[in-house]
């Protein structure tokens, strides 16, 4: 009988997460549990005082401002990104429209954000063409504010929301839409409730992707906000290099860890629940493929919808 | 105290010379063990400076290369807390460092500096007594030779502002509001404002320090585009900020050299935090006397006239080298009178923080 080397296989893997996740996650937790030395690091006394520090009302309302830009700027990345993953699923060279999206990631994260500082600011590209076509004779500020810092963690995730969406997209067998648009659907219809179901895992991943780093962000808030754009990010940096309060910002970043954990644990088991059941009705229905949720057949029902033999709920053009 | 906004040009500038210098040495010692394999003894010594970003002009240090027959190795840091970091979680063989007075007594302190003989050090004379005299963080320099002395000051960009004063109630100024930035900083921040309030900038009391955050809070943030310590001289020379706070060294290397009419820098007539960044060997060092011999040499009045002209700093801490220098100065050392030495405040610094807070925290 052959030996079974599949362990073994894991071990590169497994060595990589506990060097590079494991053994840092336990330093962390364990610093969150000291008490901060007065010049930084930390004295060997066990304290809860880092964990009692997170409920400062002042705190939470940077962790409020981190959540509400986190995300705004998940759900502008992934209205853009939707079109972009489609076309390029759709077009004829695949290869060279991904490599585009690849390109960017070959200049420095920092050069293409004071790219940004040299396109927005006041003397910048973008103010120029203004005054050139003579739409405003002062420069506009669009640098150093929330709007700012919102559209560069856009541009900067982008790819990482087109990639997954991409592959779900070109995955997904496009006969489907034209099954819909025979039964009647709109063009709308047809893509909301065939296209975006079935390419649920990809809208998945893409917001993982781009909200838990956002959530993160460091540089964009500290190079592009203004004076109130102060982020968890930023925040727990402080800590460390000015505040000298090291067991804070584990703390922080614990609960930033476990917040962000739990939020992806409960965004993927829903959306499980949701793949789950589109399954049943799949196997129960003989459809060629989970074309869309069980429960939509109630909601579009009524005089205009029309529930056909495969479970399909179209709307009929009046 | 250099800040880090020099450091990205800088840095990338280091770390291409550092690897087309280690290219050449791992060349040159390639050369030398496969052309003479038995004279492989004859090793160079290195010095290893663990300084902030671009403080220490590459020329003079390959004069004292040349002179030395040494090799300098020369590492950075952005700020005193994270050189200390480092150097406490057990760094590298560096030799000698430049922290600012603060840091110097908790080195000193932690046991991590070696004594400092001065009577080998024949320029230490060149040192301005009135310098020593403020060097109370380290009683008798046992420990620690000032380097640079100065503080951070307001730049006036003059063709946009017009007509000011020298004060720092120009962040006060509604008609700039939206054009002026502050260091992200609070020790330098509240530190104005309690220099501005007529207190000492390493006040203990939390009435005093409340004072100082509500003056900031109320009176200048409004008027404040950002606090800013990273890119404040490259928003400042490209027209983005009209008055910002910030290192002149910083300024000067991004300011296009033209447009230096138009700039203004002062210090204001307040006062204001200010700082010796000085020069101390590490008790690990391996190389202790050539580490003195670096900073004996750096106070030779010639080297420290061509280290303060290349940043347009006036010689604060050396007399002789006041009559050398050729390069304009952003500031006069008398400009730094009214300033105060920034201090270690210990656990006071809670206090500071809990003010900070309600700056950069806010809504």
């Amino acid at each position: 009988m052959k030996r079974n080397y599949g362990p073994l296989y894991a071990v590169p893997q497994s060595a990589w997460l506990l060097v590079f996740f494991a053994a840092p996650l336990v330093i962390i937790v364990g610093y969150s549990f000291l008490e901060k030395g007065l010049y930084g690091g930390v004295k060997p006394h066990l304290s809860l005082a880092a964990y009692r520090e997170l409920a400062n009302p002042a705190l939470l309302g940077v962790a409020f401002r981190t959540l509400w830009v986190s995300v705004a700027a998940t759900v502008v990345t992934l209205i853009v990104a939707l079109p972009c993953g489609y076309s390029i699923a759709r077009s004829h060279n695949q290869s060279l429209r991904l490599f585009l999206i690849i390109v960017p990631f070959w200049t420095n994260f920092l050069v293409r954000i004071y790219a940004w500082i040299s396109i927005l600011g006041n003397e910048g590209f973008l103010n120029d063409i203004l005054r050139t076509l003579g739409v405003t004779s002062e420069s506009v500020q669009f640098l150093y504010n929330q709007w700012a810092v919102i559209l560069v963690l856009v541009y900067m995730y982008l790819p990482y929301a087109i990639l997954p969406l991409f592959t779900s997209i070109d995955k997904f067998d496009f006969s489907l839409l034209e099954a819909a648009r025979d039964l009647g659907a709109s063009r709308f219809a047809s893509y909301r409730l065939v296209l975006l179901p079935n390419i649920r895992s990809g809208i998945v991943t893409a917001v993982l992707f781009t909200f838990i780093p956002i959530f993160g962000a460091y540089a964009i808030p500290l190079l592009i906000g203004g004076k109130d754009s102060y982020m968890l990010g930023n925040l727990i940096a402080d800590q460390v290099t000015k505040t000298r309060n090291w067991p804070l910002a584990a703390s922080i970043s614990m609960a930033v860890t476990l917040l962000s954990g739990l939020a992806a644990v409960v965004f993927l088991f829903r959306s499980r629940k949701g793949e789950a059941v589109a399954e049943v009705a799949e196997s129960g229905m003989d459809s060629p493929g989970p074309v869309g949720r069980g429960g939509s057949a109630s909601g579009t029902g009524g005089p205009a919808g029309a529930t056909g033999a495969t479970g399909l709920t179209l709307e009929v053009p009046a | 105290m250099k800040t880090p906004s020099v450091s990205r040009g800088a840095t990338l500038r280091a770390i291409v010379l550092k690897a087309a210098l280690s290219a050449v040495a791992f060349a040159a010692i390639f050369l030398v063990l496969s052309c003479t394999p038995k004279k492989a003894g004859a090793a160079q010594r290195k010095l290893y400076i663990y300084n902030w970003t671009y403080y220490t002009p590459d020329s003079v240090i390959a004069k004292f290369e040349k002179e030395y027959g040494c090799k300098v190795v020369y590492d950075s840091f952005p700020s005193n807390e994270e050189m200390f970091a480092k150097l406490k979680a057990g760094g590298s063989d560096y030799d000698i460092c430049f922290p600012s007075g603060d840091y110097v007594s908790i080195m000193v302190k932690e046991g991590m500096l070696a004594p400092i003989d001065r009577k080998a050090m024949k320029n230490f004379a060149n040192v301005d007594p009135a310098v020593l005299a403020r060097c109370d963080f380290d009683p008798g320099n046992a420990y620690s030779i000032p380097y640079y002395m100065g503080a951070a000051g307001v730049a006036v960009n003059k063709a946009k502002v017009g007509a000011f004063e020298k004060s720092w109630s120009i962040f006060g100024r509604k008609d700039l509001a939206g054009k002026m930035t502050m260091l992200d900083d609070m020790r330098e921040v509240l530190g104005d404002a309690l220099a501005y309030q007529g207190k000492s900038v390493n006040s203990a009391s939390a009435v005093e320090i409340a004072a100082a955050a509500k003056l900031v809070n109320e009176v200048w943030k409004p008027n404040l585009l950002k606090f800013d310590a990273e890119a404040f001289a490259k928003g400042f020379a490209a027209g983005e900020f009209w008055v910002t706070q910030g290192y002149a060294e910083a300024i000067y290397l991004e300011l296009d050299p033209a447009r230096k009419p138009e700039v203004e820098f002062f210090i204001p007539k307040e006062g204001g935090p200010m700082y010796i960044d000085s020069m101390v060997v590490l008790k690990g060092s391996k190389n202790k006397d050539l580490a003195m011999s670096f900073i004996d040499f750096i106070h030779r009045p010639q080297i420290y006239a061509e280290f303060t002209d290349a940043f347009g700093f006036p010689a604060t801490c050396n007399v002789p080298a006041r009559a050398l220098k050729k390069g304009p100065e952003w500031y006069k050392a008398v400009d730094l009178a009214p300033c105060e030495l920034k201090k270690d405040v210990g656990e006071d610094l809670e206090k500071y923080n809990k003010a900070w807070q309600t700056i950069r925290f806010g809504g």
